[in-house]
């Protein structure tokens, strides 16, 4: 059902926008000392250079069609009711449904885990195309060990093959990849290509692919704890210096990532949970909860959530 | 007179393309118009719809949604917007809703300790109990704020630590600090910080976020955004209350 509050259409000829939403987001910090600003808006692309033909240029202009099309290259077009400065800056994903999906299909379980697979090449594909910074992706949780055993051997199968598949691409286009969860209850040859991907991919910067394996919320902040405590034990800090910001900077996000914190966090499958998905970090998430499958999950239910955290006025706590 | 003719027949296709196009234009911009006319009705007519529904839940019409059966849920927890929460007549009927539906355990939280302000100083003066939990003949509700949840985890690993220490010291072996969830629970309980996880959280304001709600006790809790305090109706949240009992959760299995 569309919120009436969030209905929000643009004219495809860029005269006239009729906003229905409340008053337009605004993004502040967060109170949280450590979290890091949600979104650094990128330059828009000027519209003359964006409608005007390439072949109606003069010949001397060869320098300005050049930047024209970097300039273009560089700033892919949105859909229409998208606004590139309101684009959360890092998105979280429970891909939730698969098993559902393969069921009402008459399908086995894994062929339902393999359409997700497909559904998680398209997402990384339009947030790498629309400038999200960070992606987050909870692909199996710790409390999934006590799937059976078929079917967990099947995704730890698929999740090698995805890796394995993508390595080129992400190197191609810039993709960094990096893995949170207890990597120490994976199949070790798993754990190897983990490290060589990630390895492989560290130095890129187009966008931050985080994959959750093994993740649970909890053990996060578990862990947490127990790296400030070498810390206190070398001597490094004092308890005393232990704060809420201690704490946040050794959570396995806010290690690798620069944007740890998401600003819009999707749930499919019609589940209205965290079921321990970044519990620290989701504080000030948008939370999206649709009802369609992530197998079913396609570009236009993606620009309806995105639609949806550009038209919340978010505050923050504090007041405007 | 041929070069004027000729003038003519080379300009007016242009100018008839012009045309044309101008047509095409504003036809294509009447069908856009009209299709966002569409999809705002449809919207309307779907809001229309739920105030009606919940309308009619207020009014004891629909017998599904009185005497709900809430087995399922040993405590609620309700998120305000600090802003609303400075109306606690709002909070105040809220609580006497629940109370009436037989909840009987609640915790509130907003960020910035409103409600611990006004609310909770009026429980302490009625009942002589701690600002954040008080007992009232049905219910207990408990009210927190920023500084119980991520705070609260803080403190919690200062205990724990400054804990490990004190025992490593003791056994003069140095081990490496290895903490489970349930040390983590505990000590969040010795600091008086554990409470119970709520399996069901409303959110009223204007964002759908939980605002910081304590991480530690939002598991597996259900989320339910009910828009601003200031619209709350009885209806909302008895439809909240039913389809939350009509759920079915199976913990990652």
């Amino acid at each position: 059902m569309l919120s009436y509050s969030s209905v929000h259409l643009a004219s495809p000829f860029n005269h006239h926008q009729t906003i229905l939403s409340s008053s337009p987001r605004r993004g502040l910090i967060p109170n949280d000392s450590s979290a890091s600003f949600s979104y650094r808006p990128r330059p828009s692309p000027s519209l003359t250079s964006s409608l005007s033909p390439v072949a109606a240029l003069p010949a001397g202009s060869s320098a300005t069609t050049l930047v024209d099309e970097a300039e273009q290259e560089a700033a892919p077009s949105l859909p229409s009711p998208l606004k590139r400065e309101l684009l959360p800056g890092h998105v979280a994903i429970i891909m939730d449904g698969n098993s559902r999906w393969a069921r009402a299909r008459g399908m086995p379980t894994s062929a339902g885990h393999e359409a997700g697979y497909q559904v998680l090449k398209k997402i990384l594909e339009l947030s790498y195309k629309w400038g999200i910074r960070t992606l987050t992706v909870f692909a199996f949780s710790a409390e999934n060990w006590n799937r059976p055993k078929v079917e967990v051997d099947f995704l730890l199968m698929l999740f090698e093959r995805v890796l394995k598949e993508g390595i080129e691409d992400f190197m191609r286009v810039g993709i960094r990849i990096c893995l949170i969860g207890d990597s120490t209850e994976l199949p070790e040859s798993l754990q190897k290509l983990i490290k060589e991907v990630t390895e492989a991919t560290k130095n890129n910067t187009k966008l931050d692919f985080i994959v959750a394996i093994s993740y649970s919320g909890r053990r996060d902040i578990t862990q947490a704890c127990k790296s400030i405590a070498e810390k206190v034990k070398h001597g490094l800090i004092e308890p005393a210096d232990i704060t809420e910001s201690l704490v946040a900077q050794e959570l396995e996000t806010n290690r690798i990532v620069e944007l740890p914190y998401p600003d819009l966090l999707i749930r499919t499958s019609g589940e209205l949970r965290l079921s321990n998905f970044l519990l620290w970090q989701s504080a000030y998430s948008e939370l999206f909860f649709t009802d369609t499958r992530w197998p079913d999950f396609a570009e236009a239910d993606y620009i309806e959530a995105l639609t949806c955290y550009q038209s919340r006025q978010r505050r923050f706590g504090q007041r405007i | 007179m041929y070069l004027a003719h000729g003038i003519t027949r080379a300009l007016a296709p242009p100018v008839q393309k012009f045309q044309s196009s101008i047509i095409l234009k504003w036809i294509l911009g009447f069908c856009w118009y009209l299709l966002h006319l569409v999809v705002s009705l449809v919207d309307m007519v779907c809001f229309l719809n739920h105030l009606l529904l919940s309308s009619i839940i207020s009014t004891g019409l629909l017998r599904k949604y009185q005497n709900l059966k809430l087995n399922n849920l040993n405590c609620l927890a309700i998120v305000v917007d600090s802003e609303e929460a400075e109306d606690i007549t709002k909070t105040q009927k809220l609580l006497s809703w629940l109370s009436s539906i037989d909840v009987k355990c609640i915790t509130l939280y907003d960020l910035q300790g409103v409600l611990k302000r006004t609310i909770g100083n009026d429980f302490k003066s009625m009942t002589n109990t701690s600002l954040r939990e008080c007992k009232m003949s049905k219910m207990t509700v408990e009210i927190l704020s920023l500084s119980d949840g991520k705070e609260g985890i803080a403190k919690a690993a200062n205990f724990l630590i400054s804990k490990y220490m004190k025992d490593d010291s003791l056994r003069c072996n140095g081990t490496k600090p290895t903490f489970s969830e349930s040390q983590v629970s505990n000590a969040l309980e010795a600091i008086g910080y554990k409470g119970p996880d709520p399996e069901l959280l409303l959110v009223y304001g204007p964002a759908r976020c939980h605002l910081g709600f304590p991480p530690w006790r939002l598991r597996y809790t259900e989320i339910i955004h009910m828009g601003s305090l200031r619209f709350m109706n009885y209806g909302s949240l008895a439809r909240a209350l039913y389809d939350f009992s009509k759920k079915n959760q199976n913990y990652g299995k």
